[in-house]
């Protein structure tokens, strides 16, 4: 077992490093190590639990932080994501657009509002706050509480599947800022195949997965229902761990201070998991980042103070040294500039990207509006338009979410190749595989034959079944279908009974007006849903690009300027007269020491937490997240 | 009035099988229509995978014979219906139906299939002496949204097939929460495409109700006041009759209570409070205690046929006061909600039998007409639409499916007497009138007559528009009808 060095500890060698980084005029740097330092202070390891609806979600994370502070009821479900974390005296916040910002437009201005803890519930849940009306973005709980000082917040998200269910999609597009996902199902049952597609989905986007099997307690099966899910989970993936709990035996345990109960209850598995897994890998994250950051500063700071010493005790080979420098300075420059080769594949590759992704939803689209316009060709589009509506919406969603999926997968691929080509000390990339990406995109249903212009209402229900993990679409770009007010089924209803060979005809002629109404307003929607959510698709992925730049511009211009500082210490070395010449020197070597063993501690801690990493095992979410980490200090 | 649509549609299906003479394949379609006109209703259980549908079947027969599992269980659709002795057959996809050994592991059924794969296999029907199949079949089907998608599309295709009537009259649809795919299923069964009748013969069941909640004692409160919520939704009440809590479990297992079963319960609930709660903290705790003098086989059953609800609710039952098993039998099933569901499988589909059963064999008709028209068919098609339109039956279904779906231009209290009189509680005049069941007849009639004045008033309203006058005209004949029967009842 590795020792490791305590945060405390951390935060000081940082802290040093800024006095170091302060006494010269290296802003970049200094504001590099301000940023590890806040890192450092403020720890965020956000692990968030989904699932489908009433599988004890909220009631988990009740067990886990044994306090009810998420809201639980038999019938009614949460709405609104809460997140639970530290803080000493507990408190709630209310996160909600400010009045008058649209909350289509999403991060414009959001405002934190305190409320009473124990009002939580009339906020987050759908029945103090049926669908959301309050538009309230999420909730936000702070507990003084041991499990989650070191960082950790707990984040109860509404369940997926559920009527007319908008979060699934919101759901999806916060994995990727997670750090861990605890996918939560009762043990009343298998897995179902809609929670097996929810986390096939999941996984690829998400860092860390754990599962839970809730409700365990009052399940006498539960160890057959464990079994079974672990068959399904190893045909997903290796290493998903599944933990079977009781959050009542839990609450129940902290009621009666009973041990044996908690330990009955499974959750001391699950805690250790958390404790040491998730908050461990976040934390060998966190150190590895910051090693390396006062690695490279000190490096950095090093070089122009060694520059100097170097030309005062020896000024003969200071033009050699000057120009060598030069040479580096030149190759820094190249890195910067727009041409370097990383930019290049940065570039090529969003555009890339870009097209594809708008390709790819366009299609998965179009495949949409094909199956609706069949079926309308099938029937009166009037009696049934409500559902067809809801259907068609819930279909486009599912394929936002799948280019969604794909997209940031592919983003993340791209940061980790733009890191490769960067690669300097930092070890090279471990490269994600995008071959496995390929099949699992590949069109599911078979393209009906164009002219058969029938699809049975099997395959109907099923497309909908496909996309029951849909729902209304994360921006509120689905605005509803309006339109067909105008068509009344029950005139038809009416007409029916008159029965007669005339009303038949004008029927027939209605029926088809009814058809191209219905076919339009598909087709509109459609355009909009791929004009709407392109756009956000494209945002986001500029995003990426916008961030993956400046984050190595600042590396490449970190670079540049130490070099130029270098060149300038040589230069300017040349030039200093004997006396102040000593005294200079011993300066430095002062600095020099001083930086040097800052510069140890820093290799050392580089080299912790390389051992621990290979200590805990180089299990598939190690490599992965190791992988990610370039990419996530990005995307984020 | 049931007798006469009756006799139409048979009626009809002889004239079709005269217009159909040379195809031998139609024939056949027609003689199977004709002949499940006579058979008994046909109830198919469905839902989602785990909803609880074979245990919920084994409740209403009252035999626990339906194999049932952890695990996904009912692979097949299975057939359950009357026979003088039991017997099981297997119908293959391809070849000859046989016959099946009968085989029973502690009562129930196993389908031992040798060598074929579910998929070989298009049903099983098992034959049973049970009087509860007498004038009902009933179908297992496998779940919706399976994991293997395979058998929830093979349910798909035999609840609701492309081309052809359905194979069921109605549905009994299993859910445990209202889920987005559970409406979606409804909606594919509820008959919508154009020119049909857009009838509503779904009847919605909470399934599982004593895990609301975690099996707390008011579980079944919470179920009760859940299904109220649903029965209120805009959403199901368009495809469901009704929605009835059930627990499904406890309804199966207290129908076949055992007296040993009786005293180990006995015994439980002599222990004191304290210990009892401790012990039945979790079904782990409950295998693992010895301080109640049952023995561990006993329990491990006991858990296994009741749940940890059961066995909490049949100990606080004995200590309320259940002094024997038949009693403690009779309160179980009572609170299970299975008398509630019969009720309603009764009120919405056995009065309706006549009715549902000639529908199916219409829509059988009208999709071949549809499908293979042939000289002839255009009186045949004459004859279909001049049932459709003017027996009255299948004009009170259609109002119902409007009331329920996009609803009428009428105030709301007048769309529910509308949706009362025409049968939508139950097809019973005192249902339909809204009285108790014992009021005399004579009362019925005058109540009768007190709706048909109020009806006609609504009517004869110059600012009723023409499709609120359809409703009011429909509304009258149907109080005409409940007049009629009352009137000839009260003069015996």
């Amino acid at each position: 077992m590795v020792t490791e060095t305590a945060r405390p500890v951390l935060v000081k060698m940082v802290e040093q490093g800024i006095e170091l980084v302060k006494s010269g005029e290296r802003r970049d740097l200094h504001l590099r190590l301000e940023q590890a330092r806040q890192r450092l202070l403020d720890p965020n390891v956000r692990v968030i639990v989904v699932g489908e609806f009433k599988q004890g979600k909220s009631q988990l994370i009740n067990a886990l932080v044994n306090a009810p502070v998420c809201p639980v009821d038999d019938d009614i479900a949460t709405s609104v994501p809460t997140v639970v974390r530290y803080g000493d005296p507990a408190s709630a916040y209310i996160l909600a657009p400010r009045d008058g910002a649209d909350a289509a437009i999403g991060e414009a201005e959001i405002e934190r509002l305190p409320i009473d803890l124990p009002e939580l519930a009339s906020y987050v849940s759908e029945r103090g706050n049926p669908g959301n009306k309050r538009k309230l973005l999420a909730a936000e709980v702070s507990l003084p509480r041991k499990l989650l000082a070191g960082g950790l917040s707990l984040i109860d998200s509404p369940g997926v599947g559920g009527l007319g269910s908008s979060h699934s999609l919101a759901t999806l597009t916060a994995l990727p800022t997670a750090d861990a996902m605890v996918m939560v199902s009762d043990a009343s049952q298998e897995y179902t195949e809609p929670e097996l597609r929810f986390l096939r989905q999941a996984m690829r986007i998400a860092p860390n997965v754990l599962c839970v099997l809730s409700k365990t307690d009052f399940y006498p099966a539960w160890r057959r229902v464990a079994e079974l899910d672990r068959g399904h989970l190893d045909t997903l993936g290796p290493d998903i761990p599944l933990f079977p709990v009781s959050s009542r035996l839990r609450l129940e345990a902290a009621r009666l201070q009973d041990a044996e109960l908690n330990t009955e209850s499974g959750f001391p598995e699950l805690i250790v998991h958390l404790r040491k897994e998730i908050m461990g890998q976040a934390d060998r994250l966190q150190r590895r980042s910051v090693g390396q950051d006062l690695l490279s500063v000190t490096e950095q700071l090093r070089m122009s103070l060694q520059t100097e010493l170097q030309a005062l005790q020896h000024p003969e080979g200071s033009p050699q040294m000057i120009a060598r420098l030069e040479a580096a300075k030149q190759q820094a420059d190249e890195l910067r500039k727009r041409s370097a080769k990383w930019q290049v594949t940065l570039n090529d590759g969003v555009s890339d990207l870009i097209a594809d992704m708008e390709y790819d939803l366009r299609d998965r689209l179009r495949r949409i509006q094909r199956e609706a316009e069949n079926a309308i060709d099938q029937g009166d589009p009037g009696a049934t338009w409500a559902q067809f509506a809801q259907w068609l919406e819930q279909r486009s969603a599912a394929a936002v979410s799948d280019t969604f999926v794909w997209s940031s997968e592919r983003a993340q691929w791209l940061a980790g190749q733009v890191a490769e080509h960067f690669a300097q000390d930092e070890a090279a990339l471990p490269i994600l595989h995008i071959a496995e990406v390929g099949d699992a995109l590949e069109p599911v249903e078979d393209m009906p034959v164009l002219d058969d212009g029938r699809i049975n209402p099997m395959q109907k229900v099923l497309i909908g079944m496909r996309g029951s993990y849909g729902g209304v679409l994360m921006f509120g770009l689905l605005t509803g279908i309006f339109g067909m007010a105008l068509i009344n089924p029950l005139s038809v209803g009416a007409g029916l009974l008159l029965g007669g060979k005339a009303y038949k005809e004008d029927k027939e002629a209605r029926l088809k007006r009814r058809q191209t109404e219905a076919k339009t307003l598909v087709r509109r929607q459609v355009d909009d849903v791929v004009f709407q959510a392109g756009k956000q698709l494209k945002d986001r992925l500029r995003l990426v690009q916008r961030s993956t730049r400046d984050h190595f511009t600042d590396i490449a211009e970190e670079h540049h300027r130490s070099l130029a500082d270098s060149v300038a210490a040589a230069q300017k070395a040349a030039s200093t007269y004997t006396a102040e010449k000593d005294r200079r020197i011993q300066e430095i070597r002062t600095a020099l020491k001083k930086l040097d063993a800052l510069h140890a501690e820093a290799r050392a801690l580089a080299a912790e937490v390389r051992a621990a990493g290979t200590e805990a095992g180089p299990s598939g979410t190690e490599v992965r997240a190791a992988g990610t980490e370039a990419a996530n200090a990005v995307t984020r | 009035m049931n007798a006469s649509l009756l006799a139409e549609t048979q009626g009809l299906l002889a004239q079709a099988q005269r217009v159909y003479l040379e195809d031998a394949a139609a024939s056949i379609l027609i003689q199977g229509y004709s002949q499940r006109l006579q058979a008994p209703l046909r109830i198919a259980v469905a839902g989602m995978v785990k909803a609880g549908k074979s245990t919920l079947l084994n409740a209403i027969i009252g035999e626990e014979i339906a194999p049932t599992d952890t695990g996904e269980c009912t692979r097949i659709v299975t057939w359950y219906r009357y026979g003088h002795t039991p017997r099981v057959t297997l119908y293959p996809t391809t070849g000859e139906p046989f016959a099946l050994p009968i085989r029973r592991v502690s009562g129930r059924l196993v389908f031992d299939l040798g060598t074929r794969t579910a998929e070989d296999v298009e049903r099983l029907v098992v034959e049973w002496p049970s009087q509860s199949l007498q004038d009902v079949t009933l179908i297992d089907t496998p779940g919706i949204g399976s994991l293997s998608s395979d058998l929830s599309a093979r349910s798909l295709r035999f609840l609701t097939p492309a081309d052809a009537p359905s194979e069921t009259d109605a549905v009994i649809y299993l859910m445990r929460h209202m889920h987005a795919t559970d409406l979606r299923f409804l909606e594919s069964f509820s008959d919508t495409r154009a020119g049909h009748s857009g009838t509503v013969n779904s009847l919605a069941v909470l399934s599982r109700s004593d895990e609301i909640g975690a099996g707390r004692l008011d579980s079944l409160l919470s179920a009760a006041e859940i299904a109220e919520r649903y029965r209120r939704d805009k959403n199901l009440r368009k495809l469901a009759l009704d929605v009835v809590p059930i627990a499904g479990l406890l309804a199966q297992s207290s129908r076949s209570l055992r007296q040993s079963e009786y005293e180990a319960l006995a015994q439980l609930s002599r222990l004191d409070r304290n210990t009892r709660e401790k012990m039945l903290i979790s079904a782990d705790r409950f295998l693992r205690s010895t301080q109640d003098g049952v023995d561990e086989a006993a329990r491990a059953s006991l858990l296994e046929r009741f749940g940890l609800f059961g066995i909490r609710m049949g100990v606080a039952l004995i200590r309320g006061g259940a002094k024997d098993p038949t009693s403690l039998a009779h309160e179980l099933t009572r609170r299970s909600g299975l008398e509630e569901l019969l009720r309603a499988v009764a009120l919405h589909f056995q009065d309706r039998a006549s009715d549902l059963k000639a529908r199916t064999a219409l829509a059988g008709v009208e999709s071949l007409l549809r499908d293979k028209p042939v000289p002839g068919s255009e009186i045949l098609a004459d004859a279909l639409e001049r049932i459709h339109a003017t027996a009255h039956e299948f004009r009170e279904l259609k109002l119902l499916a409007t009331l329920r779906t996009t609803g009428v231009s009428l105030n709301d209290d007048l769309a529910l007497e509308a949706e009362r009189l025409v049968g939508g509680r139950g097809v019973a005049p005192e249902q339909r009138l809204g009285l108790d069941d014992d009021v005399p007849a004579s009362e019925l009639s005058h109540q009768a007559r007190l709706y048909l004045e109020r009806w006609r008033m609504v009517a004869e309203n110059p600012l009723t528009d023409r499709p609120g006058l359809e409703v009011c005209r429909l509304v009258m004949r149907s109080c005409e009808g409940l007049l009629e029967e009352s009137s000839a009842a009260a003069g015996h």
